[in-house]
This record gives structure tokens, C-alpha cells and sequence, in this order.
């Protein structure tokens, strides 16, 4: 509902602004070329320390309702600030101004932020007030979606709400004598 | 070269996160029963046959007394037992034992009981975070492991709870969360456990958070003190930091403290401050890279000691510092010895805080000197927005929270060190909460002077003088651990438990290859007359995110934990 609401206020709001719009009243702010670029981008220079699904591993996740949350309440601006002066962590800066805004615009996709006609520039993200809200999982032009459900993913996002990980993640496991184990989320 | 993959299948154990088996068989059933934690065991630790705290014992020397493993027959190490676990991150928790239990943890806050001699798993508590994004965690989602106290297991996590578990059920016995996860403030430490407290300190320097020290009532989780590490107007300090600055200064206390009975006083590291760029905090910035002399009933301060001032290179001074003895130039002192982020090898007077001498144990130029026992920094190597310098160590440290043992029998300090430097420079910055707060873009390079990246080092702490040095071509990212059997015991970035020879540095035995590289602290008991040396292997950590030139030839160790147990044959 809060995700709802949030989207109704965006909407409103870049109206006035005049940014372009995409399905559901979120902005579009990047073309689905610059995703594409800043993906292949990403997979080199981010995914070591991010994951390769940009659901964190040593570094913190990228996407997704804990990431982008209203909570939170990044802009736009806020993370690629960040993100071109200080990423990747082992050479900081070291990308070309084209490589940041293509790593944003992967970014935004993966929040579920729609793919527009207008191409993102590096003045543009490093000014804008759009809040880095989560909006759903857009099919990917380059992966396909994958299943959830295991303990190391992340709680998965709908319109619909948050759905947290299963109960069975969450709790003391105690090991018998003979007992058969599994690892899959160790 | 032979690897531990390659040993019997039964000493390997495999176990998972995933299974919940009903609590029907206790630990007791598997290890005896539990040794109750008294403050006097704890008092004593130096002496126990387990290992009970972070360091060993309150002074914080990780000597064991044991002699049974010496520098005649270490060679003859084999592995007793060893337990994987997969999750991916970095491993830096030292093996806490305490009779036939032995406790970890992992990445994450998992927290495993295990048998010490059989390796069997008693129990695994993961602690869940469902809806936590680790956003406010700057270098990797490490644990630094337990403490003990009475029955129960203390743990530290990411989103700023501590938690008191059954040590032989791994029941929840209280819970308390001193900060909300995500804006600032996340715990890695080992709590400490003191006159019926636990005491935990709060990471957050990299994210504008205002870091303290939290002592807690062990027994039911209440808060007793709170010890804030950046000063407010109107205490003591306050009057260093910027209007207001100081609400967002860091000084983050993420590694476990020391306590010397003989004066009843708590010794416990501050980190940088927030943010990174000095120029935007004109002061001191009270009490960031300082070390605290603390009244461990109150937290009030007895004095301190700053080893960095008006810190912009990140020159935390968390490191563990070591309560000890030295002779210096004639006289004796009761001391602190502490090899710091900023590259210099303190000793200081632990009755007044005066320093006793310091020498750099690494090239370091951005403290350049001292002056009536006080740092004074070079502040041409100080970066500004449009000015980028190169100084020396890198933000990583001479060496980083990896903690040094310090030997009783040689007076010497045994200090993992990495050669680096870096490029820095003014960057612009906002305070948001859950956002980095730096000010600064940087890299971290080859010290040029030196053609190793790491080292493990012997320093004579009655001279602060290097003995021998064992140099590395990775860095050495492990804390060390010595024995009254003449041996020192230190795991490397390649993934090797080696004993060196304590008095001069000589490679005594290495172990085949772990599975991964080691960047935690090993430890070492005693269980029914035979000494076990207990080591987590788990590369991770800071240096594979930030270690710029370095990270390249760092990519290729394999990730994953195992924790191997070595005894002799």
C-alpha cells in the first residue's frame, strides 16, 4: 500500500516536472540501450562485491524493496553520487562518465524503473530528485526472472506487498548425530 | 601441492543452514557437560585450558601457556577435524572454547556449537534478518565471534542486536537492538564479558553515525552505560569538533576492548571520524583514532590518547591494545603496545597515558613525528577538494584490525602488516542517513619501497624495533597467536596455517593449503591432556573490496568457510 501511495505522490509530482512517464506513472528516465550498456558494465566492475543479481554478497544488494525503500529515501542523485566518485570500491572514478550512467540506468531497471526514449545524461542523474523507489521486477531484456524461495535470497517484491523468506531461514537448526544436512543457504 | 580438499573424507563435515531438527538432544549429550564462565575463569583466562575470550585474556596478549606443541615437534601438526560451511563472505571469528564446546561464526551472524574434539555440530543458530539491506556495512558482513559468561554464548550482529543464547541448547535467552540496521550503525565485534556485563562497541565511521560503547547487564540484556566516542558540547572534547558535527562524527569502536585489573580501567580503540575529508571538521574531532582509558562501571573517561589527529586518511585506531610490561631505555612500565592504522607501533603508559615511545613499523608519512608524546601530522600530504596526494599507509592501515599477540617470554609483538600507500583526494559529500559520508575518492597502491605486499613481523616492545619479518607476497590479513612452546601461529592471504619460531622467525611448519584464504585469528586448547590449534579459513574482508592495485592479484582465492582443527600426531 505504502509502494502504492508512493507512486501516486511520483506521479503527481514529475507531472509537473514534465519528466517522461512510463506504465504506471514511473519515470522514465534512461534509454533500454543505456540498461544494456550499464549491465554489461555492471557484470564486470560491480557484481564481484554486489552479486551478479545485484542481491549483494559482500557489497550490499542493488534492487529491491530493502534497497530502494521509502525508508530509505534516496534520490536519484544520492546514489550516483556516490556511485561515480566512489565505485567501484578498488579504483574509484576509475569508469568513464558514460560507464556511470549506464550503470545507473541498469540500476534503475532493476528497480523497476521503465525504459524511456530519452537518454539519461550524466547531469541528469547527478541532479535528480526522483526517488529510488523499488517498483516490481520489469522482464529483462538480457536475463531471465528467477525463482525465489531459497534462505539467501532476499524477501521478494510484488505490487502486492513483501513477501518474506520462508519460516524455516529463520531459526535455530540443530544438528543430530547421523542427521543428513543440506547447505543451501550456508 | 597437496590440499586439505584432499584429506580423508572423515574428518570433512558439511552442514547446512537449511535443515531444523528439533532441540531433543542438547550439547550436553554430545560434549559433557558445560563448564559454567565465573568471573574468576575469566580473570584467569590466561591460564585456562580453553579459550575463552576474543584475545585469549583481558590483556589482550593471545599467549596460551601451553607447550605441548613446541618448536621441536610442530611439524608433526596433523588436521584432528575440520566443518565447511558455504556462505561466501569473509570469515574473521576466532574459535572460542570453553571445555568440549567450541563456538563460531560466520558471515552473517550464523553461530555454530561445536564438539572441540570430534568436530560434531551441537547446535547452529542463524540469526535472521529478513528485511535488513546491509547498506550501512563497509567492509564485507564479517562476525568477529562470541563471548562467554555463566551458561550462555554472547553474539554481536549486523543489525545492531546483541544476543545471549543457552551455550548448549543455542536457545535465545534475551535479545536487545541498540540501533536500527540500514542508517548508519551495524556491530562485528566479539562482545566482551566484565564484572557481570557484556560490552560491544558500534561500527558506522563510514556513515556518518555517531559510534559508542554499550555495556549491557549480561544476565538480562539492560542497558547499563553508554560511552559516545565523539564528544558533545559542554563534556570533555566538546569543544573540538564543528557545530554540530559531531552528531554525525563516526568514531566507531568495532574491535574488542582490553581490561587491566591492576587499575581497574577498560582500554577500548575509537575509529576515523565522519567525514573522511578533515577539511570539512576543522578540530581534533574528540575521540576519534584515540585510545579510551574507561571506568568499566560507568564508562567515564579516565583519559585518552589520540593517536591520529584531526584524522583524514581513515587511520582507525580500533586495534586491539595490549596490556604488557616493557623496559624502555631503563626504566619499567606498565603498558599499552598497539601497532596502529596509521603505521606507527605505540607504547604507551597505561597509568597516565603518556606515550612511552613510537616507531613506524611500516613506511608512514602522514604522521609524520612527535612532539612532547604527541602526533603531529604532515599536512601538505592532507587532501582538499582539487588536491590529491599520495601518503603512505593506505586508509587499509600498516595493518588493519588484525590483531597482533604479544609474548611474554620473548617481549616481542608479533604485528600482520600490509606495505601499502595510496592516491587521495577531496570529493564532495552530504550526510543522508544510510548513505556513505566520505568526502574523499582514493586508491590504494604498492608502498614503492617495498616490493611485498604483507608481512608478519616481530617488533622488541622494549625498543619498538623490528626482530625478523616474514614477508609475504599477498598480504597478511590474519591476527597471530603465540605459545609458551617458542611457536607462533598465523594464517595467510594463500591460504596456509604457518608456526614460526617466536624468537627468530624461522618457518617451522606449514599446512597443506586451506580451501581458502585466512583472515581470521587462530586459538589454541587443551582438552583431556592434548593441545588442539584451531584456525578459520574465508578470505574476505576489507582488502578484496577496497584494496585497489591489490585486489587483482587477490581475485582468484577461493571464497567459502572452513574451520580446521590441528593437533599433533
Amino acid at each position: 500500500m505504502r509502494t502504492v501511495r508512493a507512486v501516486l505522490v511520483l506521479s503527481l509530482s514529475l507531472a509537473a516536472w514534465g519528466i517522461p512517464r512510463g506504465q504506471a506513472g514511473i519515470p522514465a528516465l534512461y534509454t533500454l540501450a543505456q540498461a544494456r550498456s550499464g549491465h554489461r558494465a555492471y557484470e564486470h566492475k560491480c557484481a564481484a562485491c554486489h552479486g551478479k543479481q545485484e542481491q549483494g554478497l559482500v557489497g550490499p544488494a542493488l534492487r529491491g524493496p530493502i534497497f530502494a525503500s521509502p525508508k530509505a529515501n534516496y534520490k536519484v542523485r544520492d546514489i550516483f553520487l556516490f556511485l561515480s566518485v566512489n565505485m567501484p570500491a578498488y579504483a574509484p572514478g576509475s569508469l568513464t562518465p558514460k560507464q556511470y550512467v549506464d550503470i545507473m540506468s541498469f540500476l534503475l531497471r532493476q528497480n523497476g524503473f521503465p525504459p524511456g526514449k530519452t537518454a539519461l545524461t550524466d547531469a541528469m542523474a547527478s541532479t535528480s530528485a526522483v526517488p529510488l523507489l523499488y517498483h516490481g521486477r520489469l522482464q529483462s531484456p538480457t536475463r531471465h526472472a528467477r525463482a525465489g524461495g531459497g534462505c539467501g535470497q532476499r524477501p521478494s517484491a510484488s505490487r502486492s506487498g513483501v513477501h518474506p523468506p520462508p519460516p524455516h531461514c529463520k531459526r535455530l537448526v540443530a544438528v543430530l548425530p547421523g542427521a543428513s544436512v543440506h547447505s543451501s543457504a550456508d | 601441492m597437496t590440499t586439505i580438499h584432499a584429506l580423508p573424507q572423515r574428518v570433512r563435515r558439511t552442514v547446512g543452514a537449511g535443515l531444523l531438527v528439533a532441540l531433543a538432544y542438547a550439547g550436553t549429550a554430545l560434549a559433557g557437560a558445560y563448564p559454567p564462565v565465573t568471573d574468576a575463569r575469566l580473570a584467569a583466562a590466561a591460564t585456562d585450558n580453553g579459550w575463552l575470550m576474543f584475545r585469549r585474556d583481558y590483556a589482550g596478549n593471545s599467549f596460551a601457556p601451553f607447550k605441548q606443541i613446541n618448536t621441536h615437534n610442530v611439524m608433526n601438526l596433523h588436521l584432528v577435524w575440520s566443518y565447511r560451511s558455504h556462505l561466501k563472505q569473509g570469515y574473521e571469528s576466532t574459535p572460542i572454547v570453553n571445555g568440549q564446546y567450541l563456538f563460531i561464526t560466520t558471515p552473517k551472524d550464523h553461530l555454530i556449537a561445536l564438539n572441540a574434539v570430534t568436530g560434531k555440530v551441537l547446535w547452529k543458530y542463524v540469526w535472521p534478518m529478513p528485511g535488513v539491506g546491509f547498506k550501512t556495512v563497509c567492509c564485507d558482513v564479517v562476525n568477529r565471534g562470541v563471548a562467554l559468561y555463566g551458561n550462555d554464548v554472547y553474539m554481536a550482529t549486523l543489525d545492531n542486536y546483541v544476543l545471549a543464547l543457552n551455550a548448549t541448547t543455542g536457545k535465545v535467552v534475551w535479545k536487545r537492538q541498540l540501533k536500527p540496521a540500514d542508517v548508519g550503525y551495524a556491530m562485528t565485534l566479539a562482545p566482551m564479558i566484565l564484572k557481570g556485563m557484556v560490552i560491544v562497541g558500534e561500527s558506522g565511521g563510514e556513515y556518518g553515525a555517531r559510534d559508542f560503547i554499550q555495556a549491557l547487564n549480561a544476565k538480562t540484556g539492560a542497558l547499563l552505560w553508554r560511552r559516545w566516542t565523539t564528544a558533545a558540547p559542554g563534556h570533555l572534547g566538546g569543544n573540538t569538533w564543528p557545530k554540530g558535527m559531531y552528531e554525525h562524527g563516526g568514531g566507531s569502536a568495532w574491535i574488542t576492548g582490553t581490561y587491566d585489573p591492576s587499575t581497574d580501567t577498560l582500554f577500548w580503540g575509537v575509529g576515523n571520524p565522519a567525514p573522511w575529508l578533515a577539511k570539512l571538521r576543522p578540530g581534533l574531532n574528540l575521540f576519534t583514532d584515540s585510545l579510551l582509558a574507561l571506568h568499566p562501571r560507568s564508562g567515564k573517561i579516565k583519559w585518552y590518547y589520540q593517536y591520529t589527529p584531526h584524522d583524514t586518511w581513515d587511520y582507525d585506531g580500533v586495534n586491539t591494545p595490549v596490556i604488557t610490561t616493557l623496559r624502555y631505555r631503563g626504566t619499567t612500565y606498565r603498558a599499552i603496545v598497539h601497532a596502529d592504522r596509521n603505521g606507527w607501533f605505540y607504547a604507551i603508559n597505561r597509568l597516565n597515558g603518556k606515550l612511552i615511545y613510537a616507531r613506524p613499523f611500516t613506511r608512514a608519512t602522514s604522521v609524520a613525528g612527535f612532539k612532547n608524546g604527541v602526533p603531529y601530522t604532515n599536512n601538505a600530504l592532507r587532501p582538499a577538494m582539487n588536491k590529491q596526494v599520495f601518503t603512505c599507509p593506505s586508509f587499509l592501515g600498516g595493518k588493519n584490525w588484525w590483531p597482533i599477540s604479544v609474548d611474554p617470554l620473548t617481549h616481542l609483538a608479533y604485528v600482520p602488516t600490509i606495505h601499502t600507500c595510496m592516491t587521495m583526494k577531496g570529493a564532495p559529500t552530504f550526510y543522508h542517513p544510510g548513505l556513505p559520508y566520505l568526502g574523499e575518492s582514493f586508491q590504494v597502491v604498492h608502498d614503492p619501497a617495498d616490493r611485498h605486499w604483507g608481512a608478519l613481523q616481530a617488533i622488541n616492545i622494549d625498543t619498538g624495533r623490528q626482530v625478523w619479518n616474514h614477508e609475504s607476497n599477498l598480504p597478511w590479513d590474519a591476527g597471530a597467536m603465540s605459545t609458551a612452546g617458542g611457536v607462533v601461529f598465523s594464517g595467510s592471504a594463500r591460504g596456509h596455517l604457518y608456526a614460526f619460531d617466536a624468537r627468530t622467525g624461522r618457518v617451522l611448519w606449514r599446512s597443506a593449503q586451506l580451501s581458502s584464504g585466512v583472515i581470521a585469528p587462530p586459538s589454541t586448547f587443551m582438552v583431556n591432556g592434548k593441545q588442539y590449534v584451531a584456525i578459520l579459513a574465508g578470505w574476505g574482508g576489507g582488502t578484496p573490496i577496497w584494496g585497489g592495485k591489490m585486489v587483482p592479484v587477490l581475485k582468484n582465492i577461493p571464497r567459502g568457510g572452513h574451520l580446521y582443527v590441528f593437533a599433533l600426531r
